[in-house]
């Protein structure tokens, strides 16, 4: 009886298999579905880090993310708001520091190929964006005295430093501060999410097997199409489904009564003036080649309100947006669908209109992105940083 | 093919611009000319990445073989009304010969390049359109 059952179940699933076929796709279409790959790209370089991609500064990092006495009080660490079963985040519409802040803890997936850091893009490496946290008195509260001390004066630590960057930890506070922080962003630059449906299906379209093509829900493929059709990519490009640029896309940006979050425009103001940006001396790479962005970034009336534009790959439960303004991906769509242009700041991209979705156009979207989301494989343990 | 048609019927029609270097090292690059100016440029590297920075190499010529100067390079994108997000350096080479860094189109689509020239008294905005998938 159960044997009847299950054959009769497989069956079933095999007819309904082989029942689906693939969209159709024009040439462009596959051309702009290609795009978004392939996933995995090659792992993240950044030649203002000498010690990015290397396993002992990895290491190092690992176990300096999961260092509570890198803030003033001893009680909070890098993990504590970057948690590695909330993707790398904390799941609270806004980050909890010392306080509440003004914005959400930004997911760690695939940061490492970023070029810009933080929802205002004030960091232009990610070494330096690991560095603010650590400073702001928001947050750990730390500084470089407290750092380099540790790096100095625990034997592991200062074991695990000397592994890491072939040398024991010198006398200079701000420059320990910095190594601190490339190794936090060597280690981070391996966060890379897994491969999803969306990418099986990117790769049999390309490919052009229409078998496993065909195994891509039909849900997810309407949805799709109408990725394709609104222009999504405009902003969210490429393998990693962000320009990596910014946007203002019409959400409110009072912070409480009376203040605003300027974003961008106020994200520029703080990186000319950082003395960890890529034009400073903390700067590994001597050809310049790697500061060519913060050289040429120029400060425009129309960065007031505009923030980074995330990625869509492993987008987790919510909240959404930079200030956890919507609590589902519901909510999301609702709004790109229903956005009033007459609402949205006088210099927002026209890109933004209201897509005017129906209910079912909506369930499909939004069935798309799940399918840019995999269960990420259990982390192991880390190794133990001087054994 | 027509335009390659169009600027051989030119060349012929005024010798004068025949001393004009199209010739951008790796082979002729886009020539967009009006009645005063030819100008001759490719991008560094050859193809343009949606939101890879990349360089532009220009010969800026004049119709009577005066000294002509590259002012300004910008770019925006006519149906989302946003230009770029980066600021260009414009770095003379002599002879007519330039160099534009810190380019980036930061969207796939339409990019209309603006091209401003002088030559003595006589400034002028050429453009050309480009599109990166
Ligand atoms: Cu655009």
């Amino acid at each position: 009886m159960k044997r009847w059952l299950f054959g009769t179940v497989a069956a079933a699933l095999a007819v309904s298999a082989v029942a689906q076929t693939p969209l159709p796709w024009s040439d462009d279409e596959v051309k702009a579905i290609a795009r978004h790959g392939p996933w995995p790209q090659p792992s993240p370089r950044d030649p203002s880090n000498r010690v990015v991609g290397t396993p002992n500064a990895i290491v190092l990092g690992e176990h300096l993310f999961n260092e509570p006495r890198l803030s003033a009080d001893g009680a909070m660490s890098c993990a504590t708001c970057h948690v590695a079963v909330r993707n790398w985040g904390d799941g609270r519409a806004r980050a909890v520091g010392r306080v509440e802040l003004d914005r959400r803890t930004p997911s760690l997936w695939n940061v490492g190929y970023a070029h810009w850091f933080g929802w205002d893009g004030a960091g232009d490496s990610l070494w330096s964006q690991s560095i603010r946290p650590i400073l702001d008195p928001r947050e750990m509260a730390g500084d470089a005295a407290r750092v380099a001390g540790l790096l100095r004066e625990d034997k592991t630590i200062a074991c695990g430093y000397e592994r890491a960057f072939g040398h024991r930890p010198g006398g200079d506070d701000e420059k320990l501060l910095v190594d601190a922080a490339k190794a936090l962003a060597a280690f981070q630059g391996t966060l890379v999410s897994p491969r999803t449906p969306f990418d099986e299906f990117r790769d049999a379209l390309v490919s052009g097997d229409r078998e496993a093509a065909a195994r891509y829900p039909p849900a997810a493929q309407r949805g799709l199409k109408i990725f394709i059709e609104a222009n999504c990519s405009a902003c969210h490009f490429g393998p990693r489904f962000t320009n990596g640029e910014f946007g203002d896309v019409g959400i409110p940006f009072f912070t409480r009564p009376g203040e605003v979050d300027s974003g961008r425009l106020d994200g520029l103001a703080k990186l000319a003036t950082s003395t960890f940006n890529l034009l400073g001396k903390h700067n590994d790479d001597a050809s310049g080649a790697s500061a060519l962005r913060t050289r040429h970034v120029q400060r425009l009336h129309s960065n007031f309100g505009e923030f980074r534009v995330p990625s869509l790959r492993q987008l987790g439960a919510g909240p959404f947006m930079h200030n956890g303004h919507f609590a589902t991906l519901d909510d999301v769509v609702k709004h790109y669908s229903e956005v009033n242009p007459d609402r949205l700041h006088s210099d927002a991209l026209p890109l933004v209109r209201p897509l005017a979705l129906t209910v079912e156009q909506s369930a499909d979207l939004i069935a798309f992105l799940r399918t840019l989301t995999a269960e990420a494989p259990a982390r192991p343990t880390p190794p133990a940083l001087c054994p | 093919m027509r335009f390659l048609a169009a600027l051989i019927g030119l060349l012929i029609a005024v010798p004068a611009w025949a001393d004009c270097p199209l010739d951008l090292g790796r082979g002729t690059g886009i020539v967009v000319f009006s009645s005063h100016y030819l100008i001759a440029f490719r991008p560094e590297p050859m193809r343009i990445e949606v939101g890879e920075p990349f360089s532009l190499l220009f010969n800026v010529c004049t119709k009577n073989d005066k000294p002509a100067e590259l002012v300004a390079i910008d770019a925006l994108m006519p149906e989302h009304k946003h230009g770029m997000n980066y600021r260009p350096t414009i770095v003379s080479l002599g002879d007519g010969r330039y160099r534009v860094d810190g380019m980036v189109f930061h969207m796939p689509g339409r990019w209309e390049l603006a091209i401003d020239v002088r030559a003595g008294e006589e400034s002028e905005r050429l453009s050309h359109e480009l599109v990166v998938k």
